[in-house]
């Protein structure tokens, strides 16, 4: 297996107050890992300072380029980023959404081909929303407005995908769906993701490693594949205090102890 | 797989339908005024026929063609850059005015009109155009300093430096000839059509092309901007050098029609509504349709303003006046469909 992703000794400010404190992570081709955190730990700021949105110390290597330096345009070709709420209105009919995802891939006056459209509807199938392609973004639930952007995601075609809670509006089974759908894609691609998640379960049932934020720093790291029972417990009651861990299928089910 | 014009949000009857009313409304902007030209004549004299009076002959060349042409051009590159502005920064509020061109251009043509009044309507124009870009490039100047590149520092930026371009209006107006220059500086801001003339129009054409055909060209880029910073870089959007292009041509397009015309209030604000609530739609499209509903609308009014009143009345009366109708019926009719 061969690294995909590398972030070393990354520090992140906000002002004087220092939330991301010397994280070191890396990912490895088809490798799907979660961050995990109490509010306010700095997962999302991770992923912020990752895509270049906020300023950085550290080094942030992506597919072996070292992303300092970079443009957005360039970047955008190496890393994919899903953001937890999308900022559209309406307006845009859900293929015109999409259709976005393609930017990094088209010279800065061309439109995309017809090619490149039936990749788009394409990746509307894939998470079957094709039915979707000409309504208005607008006129979406927010959970089907985030599977769109997975869509838009998908069509950007990156290396690294990074998703900011792409699950929090979703409703039960399209949780299912849409995380089953992101390791289907990371696997079979051959691509890292880093997603920040809310709900261990659903990392647990789905993600490779989980990273734990504690602090602002990776307190703790779990490999899914080769931790036993105890370790698996004892790493998240680090972050989320007295638990329950139970054996299920051929992962763990966690819940709070009474 | 196809997708069809509707399916995009082309509505091509809504097009063919304001397409008609312009032209209509060209038409009659031609043909009124204080001499009138019948229909008949203007057939006449594009089709080169002897039996056209000169005094007809001249006064279609010479006020009538080139006012209409100009009228036109001012609604379409308000209109456009009315929906440019609103889509970048991400506010219905914004219109061209937001970062400063329309105080800017008002500043210079007031030192033009009390410094060099002798040069006559040219040196006007010239001040207006560059007062224009010049405030606009002071805004990027302190957008620059202060090392942030959220478009809110832009809206700020803008605000302060109208407020300092209208400042120095004031000075002037205060220190001014009550009955030559004030009046001049006073009526310079409510704008006219009536000054349009064909080498003035020319002289402008060439930065009002480029304008309007960078924002075509650049539309895919215009319509990502309306996503938050942070989801448009990360789709690849190379945002700082972008936003400054797209803002520079649009204040080229809005600078290089307010030197000739003065200012044009309410045009570029409403058109980008109208054309919204008409297609239903609001992306490079709906920016297109804003330029053609400003056109009309600006049109319209020119008319009303050689025909209301016994001498000509300031365009921005009638854009307003006729603006808010228009804008009223099209919340009105949305609000019964949304219930």
């Amino acid at each position: 297996m061969s690294e995909l992703f590398r972030l070393e000794n990354m520090h992140v400010a906000y002002g004087s107050n220092e939330v991301v404190r010397g994280v070191n992570l890396s990912l490895e081709r088809g490798e799907f890992s979660a961050l995990l955190g109490l509010n306010g730990s700095g997962k999302t700021t991770i992923l912020h300072a990752a895509c270049g949105f906020l300023p950085m110390r550290g080094t942030c290597i992506c597919a072996g380029q070292n992303c300092a330096g970079l443009h957005e345009k360039k970047r955008a070709l190496l890393m994919s980023f899903i953001p937890q709420v999308c900022s559209l209105e309406g307006g845009r009919t859900v293929f015109e959404v999409v259709m976005m995802g393609f930017n990094a891939h088209l010279r800065l006056l061309e439109s995309p081909s017809a090619e490149q459209k039936e990749l788009g509807m394409a990746a509307l199938e894939k998470l079957n929303c094709a039915h979707l392609a000409h309504t208005d973004f607008g006129a979406l639930s927010q959970g089907q407005r985030q599977i769109v952007i997975l869509a838009r995601c998908i069509v950007q075609d990156a290396p690294v995908m990074l998703l900011d809670e792409p699950d929090s509006a979703l409703d039960f089974l399209n949780r299912h769906m849409v995380l089953g759908k992101i390791r289907d894609l990371i696997k079979n691609e051959n691509r890292a993701g880093l997603i920040t998640l809310h709900d261990p379960n659903f990392a647990m049932a789905y993600c490779d490693r989980l990273l734990l934020l504690q602090n602002g720093i990776v307190g703790a790291e779990l490999d899914m594949r080769t931790a036993s029972a105890d370790e698996v417990k004892q790493k998240l009651s680090l972050i989320y205090g007295d638990i329950e861990l139970l054996p299920y299928q051929e992962s763990y089910l966690m819940t709070k102890a009474k | 797989m196809s997708l069809t014009a509707e399916k995009r949000g082309l509505k091509p009857l809504i097009f063919i339908g304001v397409t008609a009313a312009i032209f209509v409304a060209a038409v009659v902007s031609i043909c009124v005024g204080k001499y009138q030209i019948s229909p008949a004549e203007i057939i006449n004299i594009l089709s080169g026929k002897a039996d056209v009076s000169d005094m007809s002959r001249k006064v279609f060349f010479t006020l009538r063609l080139p006012r209409t042409i100009m009228a036109v051009m001012a609604g379409t590159g308000l209109g456009i850059a009315g929906s440019v502005y609103q889509i970048i920064f991400k506010n219905p509020l914004a219109s061209p005015d937001i970062i400063g061109v329309a105080g800017g251009a008002n500043l210079g043509a007031a030192v033009a009109i009390v410094t060099i009044s002798s040069s006559g309507m040219l040196g006007i124009a010239t001040g207006a155009f560059w007062g224009g870009l010049l405030a606009v490039t002071c805004v990027m100047l302190l957008v620059k300093a202060t090392g942030s590149t959220s478009t809110s520092t832009f809206v700020l930026a803008g605000i302060i430096i109208n407020a300092v371009s209208k400042a120095v209006i004031m000075a002037l107006k205060y220190f001014a000839d009550p009955e030559n220059e004030l009046a001049a500086i006073e009526y310079w801001s409510m704008g006219t059509f009536g000054t349009t003339t064909q080498s003035k129009l020319l002289s402008i054409l060439p930065m009002f092309l480029i304008g309007l055909i960078g924002i075509l060209l650049l539309r895919r880029q215009i319509e990502l901007m309306s996503l938050s910073d942070n989801e448009s870089r990360a789709l690849g959007v190379r945002l700082r050098p972008i936003r400054i292009t797209v803002l520079l041509l649009s204040t080229l397009l809005v600078s290089s029609i307010i030197s000739i015309t003065g200012l044009i209030s309410f045009a570029g604000l409403i058109a980008p509504h109208i054309s919204r609530l008409m297609l239903k739609r609001n992306n490079s499209v709906t920016m297109v349709m804003s330029g053609l509903v400003g056109s009309f609308v600006v049109l319209v009014a020119d008319i009303f303003a050689r025909i209301a009143y016994s001498s000509e009345l300031p365009i921005s009366i009638l854009t307003t006046v006729i603006g808010v109708p228009i804008l009223v019926y099209f919340l009105v009719k949305r609000g019964k469909e949304l219930v």
